[in-house]
């Protein structure tokens, strides 16, 4: 069976991601970003979700307890990892990346278009209906990162690092109102099955 | 292998005849090919109609178009197989309460109907159920709960506590949302204090589920039965333990146990009611005016909108007492702007009191923007679906301080100081929700019907979806 621990930043919705893994056959419970990476790796998980939280990350230097752990976190387990909402812009700062205050935060449902659907958005494109909750936003991508899809207020919805299987995005695939969120969970699934096999 | 259809029964899909059909399905062709398609599971997922559909339309179809559906379905449901929760939980629950009688706190919704009938499959006539009239009921509800679960299949003989008295002198003078909550909270454990001092038991059944804990934990708003997930202790502090056998599972997972329970769908599949009732309803000041104009309007609505089988569907009250700041006038232009309309067509208020949302995971308690259109205009706009939802974003997108946007349906020149607000949504699991397309013909009879309240001088119809609103008002 796949293990896959949801780090839980205190989102509302990073219970419904442990919810959608178990429907899709996964092992997942929620886990505090305060768990030391070793205590990770001793649990064998094949992957690792984070989900999203009241939180800012704009300061990297003044994040909150969670975030900082959940940083920490991010920058250790060498594992495949998908990275939602504010992870999503925690992993953009974690890689030297930035995060703003959004000139139009984005609120309810948002029209996405995939620039690249590439392994993590196979059957997402040309476009689809998600739902946001975010008043901050990235506005610089990280090195050795690319963005994969975007909105018209945002211009990183989603990124994929170019040669690791690290992923974040700024909408909520975990909401049952998002379009194809479950199909991206499942793209997630296969890309950490091929993970598991190499 | 299973037929499809013990795995249909598994998953309770398998609905009675009485199911309704939407108009999502015409036919059990259409039913079939969906099956075939490999977005079926997200559909389904978003759409309650096709269960009913499936309910109505399923002794038309093969065995395998059951097999490939039941397949399917019961992927849907992995992680979660009511049979099994129900001998996992039920056994936890009887080494926990050794023996010892219990009280269960029912309100007749499906969430704490279903957590006693689990409980009370665990611990059979030690369980107490208990319903508090808070006073802040439908008219006439507690005692139609009382007698409807009394008979069979629920078979629940349960005692009423009357304490409306109780509830609105503890939230006599208080406006904010919080506060009124709390108070709530307060009031409705003291009771149980005691009424489990009375019956001398140690343990407090609930129906709190998922959504519950993770708003309150998450500061969004307090939950009524949300204690020890943000450090109140219940045993030091009140002098019983509570136990919540659904706490892991969403409106839709306890639904699915309640069929499984051979609930009738009157009651699985129930309209939900929020546990403070219409306090939440009651935007700001709590008077017993306010409160009997809205058990009026909710009638009005709830018979109005019934038929149309949304997730959820009421009604609220408000004060007309506007407020300057954000400028009226300069919102008013935004609105202008997002519907391709001259100025002389929109009219914007502010309403002073205010309503829980929900911006970017943090709660956001934020203003109340009623729209106007001319007469013509609204006739014309009553649902263009994509003018609305841009005006409502436009406007909470450029105002950081307004979380909901309302659309004026009728009004009553001259009319009483009280406007009723309309909202229905469609939602799986009530963490995020759209707003439905009420016709606009339906809305306003409605609103003719309401208006005639004399101290009602305006019809709203709530156009937020959740995020940023939240699906209740506080």
């Amino acid at each position: 069976m796949t293990t896959i621990p949801v780090v839980y930043v205190k989102g509302q919705y990073n219970h419904l991601i442990v919810r959608n893994l178990k429907e899709l056959g996964v092992d997942s419970k929620l886990l505090p970003p305060s768990v030391p990476p070793e205590q990770i790796e001793s649990m064998k998980p094949d992957a690792l979700v984070m989900g999203g939280g009241p939180q800012s990350v704009r300061s990297p230097d003044k994040l909150t307890g969670e975030l900082a752990d959940a940083a920490r976190l991010i920058r250790q387990v060498k594992l495949p990892m998908l990275c939602i909402c504010v992870t999503h812009q925690l992993l953009a700062t974690a890689f030297g990346g930035v995060t703003e205050a959004a000139r139009k935060p984005e609120f309810g449902p948002v029209e996405i278009s995939v620039i690249d659907e590439g392994r993590i958005l196979a059957g997402l494109g040309p476009s689809f209906t998600a739902w946001e909750s975010h008043n901050d936003e990235v506005v610089k991508i990280p090195q050795g990162f690319q963005s994969i899809a975007r909105s018209i207020n945002c211009s990183v919805e989603a990124m994929r690092h170019e040669t690791r299987d690290i992923f974040g995005v700024q909408f909520h695939p975990e909401v049952s109102h998002t379009q194809k969120g479950m199909d991206l969970f499942r793209n997630f699934l296969h890309i950490v099955e091929e993970h598991k096999r190499t | 292998m299973d037929s499809g259809r013990d795995r249909l029964i598994e998953a309770g899909f398998w609905l009675g005849q009485e199911g309704k059909s939407r108009e999502v399905l015409a036919d059990s062709r259409t039913v079939s090919r969906e099956v075939e398609n490999p977005t079926f599971i997200s559909k389904i997922r978003g759409d309650y109609g096709l269960i009913w559909a499936i309910g109505e339309r399923r002794n038309k179809l093969p065995e395998s178009s059951l097999a490939k559906m039941g397949e399917r379905l019961s992927v849907a449901v992995q992680g979660f197989h009511p049979s099994s929760f129900l001998s996992e939980e039920t056994a936890r629950l009887r080494e926990l309460t050794q023996g010892k009688k219990v009280i269960s706190a029912v309100s007749g919704g499906v969430d704490s109907t279903v957590a006693t009938l689990v409980a009370r499959e665990a611990l059979g006539d030690n369980l107490l159920p208990i319903m508090i009239d808070t006073g802040l009921l439908r008219s006439g509800e507690p005692e139609q709960v009382k007698e409807r679960l009394s008979r069979s299949p629920t078979s629940l003989k349960i005692r009423l506590v009357h304490a409306g008295g109780k509830f609105l002198a503890s939230v006599k003078g208080e406006t904010t949302a919080e506060e009124k909550r709390k108070k709530f909270r307060e009031t409705f454990y003291q009771i149980l204090k005691e009424e489990a001092g009375r019956e001398g038991c140690e343990y407090i059944v609930q129906g709190t589920i998922a959504p519950d804990w993770i708003e309150t934990q998450g500061g969004i708003k307090t939950q009524h039965n949300i204690l020890e997930q943000v450090g109140i202790d219940p045993a030091t502090t009140y002098g019983f333990k509570i136990i919540e056998p659904l706490a892991d599972l969403y409106k839709d997972q306890v639904r699915s146990l309640g069929r499984h329970l051979n609930l009738p769908r009157e009651l699985s599949e129930r309209q939900p009611f929020p546990g403070p009732g219409l306090l939440v309803r009651c935007i700001g000041n709590v008077t017993k005016e306010k409160v009997r104009v809205l058990k009026e309007a909710t009638k009005t609505v709830e018979a109005g909108l019934s038929p149309f089988n949304y997730e959820q569907y009421f009604a609220a009250v408000i004060e007309n007492r506007f407020a300057k700041d954000p400028s009226p006038k300069t919102v008013s232009e935004t609105a202008c702007e997002a519907l391709g309309l001259p100025k002389s067509e929109v009219h914007v208020d502010i309403f002073e009191d205010r309503i829980t949302g929900v911006k970017g995971d943090q709660r956001c308690y934020g203003l109340l923007a009623g729209v106007k259109l001319s007469e013509e205009s609204s006739e014309t706009y009553g649902w263009l679906q994509d003018r609305l939802r841009q005006l409502q974003t436009k406007i909470v997108e450029i105002f950081p301080d307004i979380t909901r946007v309302a659309l004026l349906v009728k009004e009553r020149r001259g009319g009483g100081p009280l406007s009723i607000l309309v909202r229905a949504v469609s939602t799986r699991d009530f963490m995020t929700a759209a707003v439905s397309p009420v016709p606009w013909k339906i809305l306003k009879d409605i609103s003719k019907q309401v208006l005639k309240e004399e101290s009602v001088s305006r019809v709203y119809y709530d156009i937020t979806p959740k995020p940023p609103g939240t699906i209740e008002f506080e």
